[in-house]
């Protein structure tokens, strides 16, 4: 059952009116469970986020909260601060999607032969997956280490000069793209790997008939039909990257000099740990409309089916 | 087993486990952050506090190790309105945030009379940093503050006094590393990583200029000028390599272990470490450790950084008045006394300066008292979380070569503005 | 099929990427403090110790993190399951209007960004005295992990066929106990899966922890291990222990299901 199949489907089922009314109403209570945890969890937070934004509240100012209209958000386009985590927060979509994407692939290329042993190659995808993601930054932290990390001793023993990665923005940029990179691959190759199990061995053997050399078959056949799932792929990563937490947090906590700061962590050490809630609450705004954006795209291609 | 006999067994194991301890005793649980902070020596009078007060136990819970960690964790707890911990041994630069946000109670009907007595005789700076507002709401632990620490053994040798600018400092540093001519030594080590030691380090050469982030009536003052001179003074000591380039990694500890190790010939760091450099067994400068003030630029003071730590009593305790009590008893003369004799830290009270015996502890103590007296606070505001941050993140990123001073000075007086309007 | 070399290639970069972390943690959790120090590191452990392992039990309470992961996903992953049956079965047995409307909901909650939640979170669970309590946790995960949990059941329960639930209604059943009784038995492996996803979403998330359940005695493994870092140094050997310890379970969790978790993310409407 397809997401677009549940859009599409009819509703063919027949019965009298009483058991619509009967029907309607037990829809209704096994709804509700779902309905309150999300106004609990979801709409009520959005509510007070939005309203929050047009305050300005501090715990730490000597008066209550003040109207201040748009005012945070004038100061959030304006702040250099804002922006430049906008732009971390892009820039490692930009590196670590497709990233994720390519190394996803060939994971699942690898993992979708025939392996004797099924399970160290199923393992080997799935314990990067459940992973934490603050572990995975904590154990890349450590690969990155100036003095003790594995990557320096590897770049010592080829003659190169140790590196402080996380010390230097361009490369602490490097080293949170690689750890991410690694972490979030596995959820695309298992994904993928999916998609591969569907394609019917009979259009590799058709394809091998008419002579189709082994990168032909994988560009005419394999490609085309992974194209849903790889878009499935691309969208939640999507989504995820630009919501990158702990990953960054665990290696630099946005350092040096705040390069490498995302969104989140500018919204959680602005809203949280200086509780200056309402330009807080604007930020999550533009947050919350940065990530809408994107899933809008996603929905659109739902309702069109081009999924 | 059916529904109700399930929650009648369940209500009456509730009740057994409620009931049972608050009838045995009062549990006063205090936050002592992290193994610097001594909780072993505080344990010890603890247990003395518990023997003559049959009826109350107390508990010391840590936290996180560094003041920034301490701060982030106990600002996340106490915002919950937790009651965890009913006091809290704080960095001196936390309470002013802490009071503003009502996370600490006011101690001044715990403490009638004693008020005054205890501020009289406590460092003068604590009228300032202890009351808030016109209300004590913090009780000194420990007192500290940066020091500079020398090599006596080598400026002797090399018949060079100890230095009262930091040009001389320079002149001392390279002189010496030349004829010296050991890779292992460094000629300062100061902290750079983005900790709070490096607020300090940032404001020792700003604050020799007589300059100060905040006016009298809280409202920002920075000097810009000032502030780049201050950047610029660190830069030229790294580019002459009195400093080492990896200084953005260095924090307190590394300090001390290299000068324990005998690889700096000056150091900047607090008055603890001078315990840690004369006794811990693997020290190889003991007897060979000086002391001085913090020197000062061309012309200017020798201000240094308040340090130090202090009792606050949690507004969300359930055992106040117990728990004021027993702060009562740990910022007594004794206690403090017993804490300056057992680790070597430095008194927040000016009559323990004049006992022999604690002078037999901490011998440099008489060159200590000057210093203390004219030590400065860090910004005292309720938005000091975020000005330490501003400072010590744009300072690291100068030290690390990552933003030129002219664009740090520009984040730190940027993100000033934003935060203190 | 590949030759024999390039098929051991394949092998052997498909086991390092998956491993070479988790076994780089393994090996630094037998080493000394000291050996830790030097340079050029050390890749095998020079004398083998299983101290770090007691350090991380006594410097600070991993057992105690341990159970609060442990209790608080299992929690959140059966109330999880509970709304999301009721959300499924709704979606694909009943006559429901604005179906569309209500998976479109559901998909853009899978979308939120959590961070922009923190401070209502944190406020509303201070309302309910929930902070540093389960609880905190426990509902926000459950909504996280609701739409992928109600996808995947949804998927299972269109397999189950009407006629089945036809003739147990036919035989006395009410709808719900049909549901119960026939559709949810005959829809284990898909619970199954959805637990399972629901489960390890909880169990490795770090935002939410660190912001409603900081105290010493509710924190999860991720924000507990994150805070046993040092004044003076990051004490690696016994952050490795602490990490494998956490990392353990997990492990064998999904070496025992993880044909089910591969056979539910293929399902889990995340295919398309």
């Amino acid at each position: 059952m397809s997401l677009r199949a549940f859009f599409n489907q009819r509703q063919n089922s027949q019965g009298n009116s009483a058991s619509d009314v009967s029907e309607s109403s037990l829809a209704f209570w096994q709804l509700l469970p779902a309905a309150l945890l999300l106004a609990l969890i979801v709409v009520y937070p959005v509510a007070k986020v939005i309203h929050d934004s047009l305050y300005s509240i501090s715990l730490f100012s000597e008066s209550g909260p003040v109207f201040v209209g748009v005012a945070n958000y004038v100061d959030a386009l304006r702040d250099p601060d804002v922006w430049r985590a906008v732009r971390f927060t892009i820039a490692l979509c930009v590196v670590t999607v497709p990233g994720a994407l390519l190394v996803g692939l060939g994971l699942a290329l690898l993992a979708n032969r025939e392996w004797k042993w099924r399970w160290p190659v199923r393992l080997a995808l799935l314990l990067p997956w459940a992973l934490p993601l603050a572990f995975s930054g904590m154990i890349f932290a450590w690969f990155f280490n100036t003095e003790y990390g594995v990557v320096n001793d590897l770049l010592r023993r080829a003659g190169i000069a140790p590196v402080s990665f996380l010390l230097i923005p361009q490369w602490g940029f490097l080293a949170i793209c690689v750890a991410t990179i690694w972490k979030t691959s596995s959820f695309v190759a298992l994904i993928l790997l999916a998609g591969l199990q569907t394609i019917p061995r009979s259009l590799y053997e058709a394809a091998a008939m008419e002579g189709a050399s082994r990168w032909q078959s994988f560009r005419h056949v394999t490609l085309p039909l992974l194209m849903p799932a790889m878009m499935v792929a691309l969208i939640f990563r999507t989504i995820s990257a630009l919501q990158s937490f702990d990953i960054p947090y665990a290696m630099t906590q946005g350092g040096p000099a705040r390069y490498t700061e995302t969104l989140s962590i500018l919204i959680n050490t602005t809203a949280i740990e200086y509780m200056d809630v309402g330009y807080g609450s604007a930020l999550a705004v533009l947050l919350f409309l940065l990530s809408m954006a994107v899933s809008s795209v996603y929905l659109r291609k739902l309702y069109k089916g081009a999924l | 087993m059916s529904l109700p006999r399930a929650l009648r067994l369940i209500t009456l194991i509730l009740l057994v486990a409620i009931a049972v301890p608050a009838q045995a005793e009062t549990v006063l649980r205090v936050f002592i952050g992290g193994a610097a902070q001594r909780p072993d020596l505080f344990r010890t009078l603890a247990d003395r506090y518990e023997a003559s007060h049959p009826g109350i136990r107390i508990e010391i819970g840590s936290g996180a190790a560094t003041s920034e960690l301490q701060r982030k964790y106990l600002s996340v707890l106490l915002n919950a309105h937790d009651p965890s911990f009913d006091a809290l041994m704080l960095d001196i630069v936390n309470p002013y945030q802490f009071a503003t946000a009502g996370w600490i109670a006011p101690l001044d009907e715990y403490f009638g009379e004693e008020k005054q007595t205890l501020l009289a005789d406590g460092l003068p700076i604590y009228r300032r940093t202890n009351l808030i507002k016109g209300r004590l709401y913090t009780l000194p632990a420990v007192t500290d503050a940066m020091f500079m620490y020398y090599r006596k053994d080598l400026l002797a040798q090399y018949g060079i006094a100890p230095p009262q600018t930091w040009q001389e400092l320079e002149n001392a540093a390279q002189a010496i590393l030349k004829q010296e001519n050991n890779p292992a030594l460094q000629g300062l080590s100061i902290q750079g990583a983005p900790i709070e030691g490096t607020v300090c380090s940032f404001l020792l050469p700003y604050w020799s200029q007589g300059k100060d982030i905040l006016d009298s009536n809280g409202k920002l003052a920075l000097d810009k000028p000032a502030a780049l001179r201050s950047l610029r003074l660190w830069q030229g000591l790294i580019d002459k390599n009195v400093i080492r380039r990896h200084v953005a990694e260095v924090k307190t500890g590394d300090t001390v272990n290299t000068f324990k190790a005998g690889n700096a010939i000056f150091a900047i760091n607090w008055g603890f470490a001078w315990g840690v450099f004369q006794n811990d067994a693997d020290s190889r400068v003991k007897g060979r450790v000086g002391i001085i003030r913090m020197p000062a630029v061309q012309g200017g003071e020798h201000a240094t950084c308040l340090g130090g730590w202090q009792w606050a009593l949690s507004n969300y305790s359930r055992n106040k008045a117990q728990m004021a009590d027993f702060l009562r008893f740990l910022a007594s003369p004794e206690s403090v006394r017993f804490i300056t004799l057992q680790g070597a830290l430095l008194p927040p009270y000016l009559s323990l300066y004049d006992d022999a015996e604690v002078q037999a502890v901490i011998p440099w103590l008489k060159d200590a008292k000057p210093a203390l007296l004219g030590a400065k606070p860090r910004p005292l505001t309720a938005r000091y979380a975020q000005v330490s941050d501003v400072l010590r993140i744009s300072t690291s990123a100068v030290l690390a070569g990552s933003l030129t001073a002219e664009e740090g000075l520009e984040d730190i007086s940027r993100r000033l503005e934003r935060i203190l309007r | 099929m590949l030759k024999l070399p390039l098929r051991w290639i394949a092998a052997a970069v498909l086991l390092a990427n998956g491993f070479f972390p988790a076994l780089w943690i393994l090996l630094t959790s037998f080493k000394r403090d000291a050996e830790l120090a030097q340079t050029p590191i050390t890749w095998w452990p020079q004398h083998p110790t299983l101290g770090n392992y007691v350090h991380a039990f006594s410097d600070q309470p991993l057992l105690l993190f341990l159970g609060n992961s442990f209790a608080v996903a299992l929690l959140s992953t059966l109330l999880t399951l509970f709304a999301a049956t009721g959300a499924a079965y709704a979606l694909t047995r009943l006559r429901l209007r604005r179906r569309g409307l209500i998976l479109t909901v559901l998909v853009a909650i899978a979308m939120f960004p959590p961070a922009t939640l923190l401070v209502p979170l944190f406020e509303i669970m201070r309302g309910l005295g929930l902070i540093n309590t389960y609880g905190a946790l426990v509902l926000p995960y459950a909504v996280q992990s609701l739409p992928v949990c109600t996808l995947v059941l949804a998927s299972f329960f269109q397999q189950v066929p009407k006629d089945i639930e036809n003739a147990a209604m036919l035989d006395g059943c009410t709808r719900l106990q049909a549901l119960y009784r026939i559709v949810l038995p005959l829809s284990a492996p898909g619970v199954f899966t959805a637990g399972i996803l629901a489960f390890v979403n909880a169990w490795d998330e770090f935002l939410l922890a660190l912001a409603l359940n900081a105290a010493p005695g509710s924190r999860t493994l991720p924000v507990g291990i994150l805070l046993y870092q040092g004044e003076f140094t990051f004490p690696w050997p016994v952050i490795s222990a602490a990490l494998v310890v956490a990392i353990v379970p997990l492990a064998i969790l999904i070496i025992l299901f993880q044909e089910r978790v591969i056979s539910g993310l293929t399902t889990g409407g995340i295919k398309g």
